[in-house]
This record gives structure tokens, sequence and C-alpha cells, in this order.
């Protein structure tokens, strides 16, 4: 993702296409969903009308409300394992060892 | 004087001592040079061919190893996924029984949230390594974190 919208010099737009997700990135397809959007509706109106799609790239690139998902679980376990509500095998699940 | 005593002075023995042997005593030679020559190109010419027909028994074995291992590559790899979706599945029934008195919690979403919104509601969104090991025994965790974070 480039920085040109905001700030537009030829150093940008040389180097703008280097850092992206679209040399086999995980996160291609939203980022071009995005930009394409971006380019349809233009900076003012495209922060609006192209709220979702960034939405959807944004988490996609920083895993944000998946890490938080994780952060909310993993402290309800620990708080319902220290009032003793889960005990012996209820404790934990455990994925086997290879399968991630 | 004390020197009254008769003294006897050393001397060589009578007729002199033996010769001394300083002369050199050869090694029995068990082969001549031609022979030793011709034993060392015949015994490195055995040694070559038994090492040709090991290297070819090593060769063979190794591509029979190494066609063994791509035959079950693929079965190797299909368990690894059904075992990947069968631990989502338990995953899926752990947050459901764990999460049910929290307010406004859904399964697979953060407070009702949807992790990407525009995504059909069947759209399989695979997890990252903390959520995947979220209800993990931590000495599990410890075995595979440093190998999946760091890499």
């Amino acid at each position: 993702m480039s920085l040109s919208p905001f700030l537009r010099t030829p150093m940008t737009d040389l180097t703008g296409g280097l850092i992206s997700h679209q040399l086999m990135g995980r996160c291609e397809k939203q980022e071009m969903r995005f930009m394409d959007c971006m380019e349809a509706y233009g900076m003012e109106r495209g922060q609006v009308k192209c709220k979702a799609l960034f939405e959807e790239f944004h988490e996609c690139h920083t895993l944000t409300k998946q890490f938080k998902r994780f952060y909310a679980l993993r402290t309800e376990r620990e708080r319902q394992i220290s009032e003793g509500k889960l005990v012996g095998d209820q404790k934990y699940i455990s994925p086997k060892v290879d399968s991630f | 004087m004390d020197c009254a005593v008769a003294r006897k002075q050393d001397l060589p023995p009578p007729g002199g001592y033996r010769p001394i042997p300083y002369k050199r005593i050869p090694a029995k030679q068990y082969f001549s040079g031609y022979a030793m020559f011709a034993g060392f190109i015949g015994m490195t010419t055995g040694a070559l061919y038994l090492q040709y027909l090991t290297y070819k028994q090593i060769k063979k074995h190794e591509i029979e190893m190494r066609s063994a291992k791509m035959a079950i590559y693929p079965m190797l790899l299909a368990e690894r996924d059904r075992e990947y979706l069968k631990q989502l599945r338990r995953n899926r029934d752990a947050e459901a029984e764990l999460m049910k008195d929290v307010p406004g919690w859904e399964v697979g979403t953060y407070y009702g949230e949807k992790v990407y919104k525009l995504l059909p509601n069947d759209t399989l969104v695979e997890p990252i390594f903390h959520e995947y090991y979220a209800h993990t025994d931590p000495k599990e965790w410890y075995k595979r974190a440093y190998i999946k974070l760091m890499s």
C-alpha cells in the first residue's frame, strides 16, 4: 500500500509498488478491492464508500480482531480455571502437535 | 704410606676387543618393487569394483526411499488437513461451551462482531496460531509456539 494519496513525490511514485500484498501476498484480494474502490471514488468519498472494504483489508493485514478473540477466550478460560469451574480434563483442549 | 697394596689397572682382554658389528643387516625382502606396484594396482582395482557395486546399491536404496516418501506424502498431507479441520470443530465446540455465560458473545465472532464482515456466513476463516491454540494447555503451546511464531 502506497502513501501516494497523502504524500506524492517522484520517489513515492517509483517505490509505491514495492511494499504491497500484490506480489503473492496474503491479502492480495482484499487490498486490490480496496484500492480499486479508492481509485473509483477518490480520497474524500472513498473514505466513506470504501469503509467496509478498508476494514476487511485492515483485518487481513493486522489480524487484530482474531488476536482480540484469542485474548478474550484465553482470559475467560483462565478466569474459569482460577474460579474452579473447570477441573481436571476439562481445563484445556489441546490439538495434536502437527496439525497446524 | 697407604698405597702399599698392589693395584691392577683396567686393560683390554688378552687378544684385544672383539670387532664392533657396524655392518648393515637388511630386512628380508618378500616382494620386489614391481610386484608391489602390481599388488597396489590389483587391490585398488578390486576395491573400486566393490565400491561401484555398493554405490549402485546405495543409490538404489535412496531412490526407493524417495519414491516411498513421495508416495505417502499426499496421504500425510490429507491426514494433517483432516486433523486440522477436526480440531477447528473441537475449538468451536470448546468456545461455545466456554463462552456460554458471557453476554453478547457469539461463536466465531468478537462479542457479536464478525471478523470479516463481507464474507458469506459459511466461509472458512482460517485461525491464526493464537486462536488455534487458544484452549490449549500451556505445555502444548510452548511445544509449538517457537516453531510457529518465529517462522
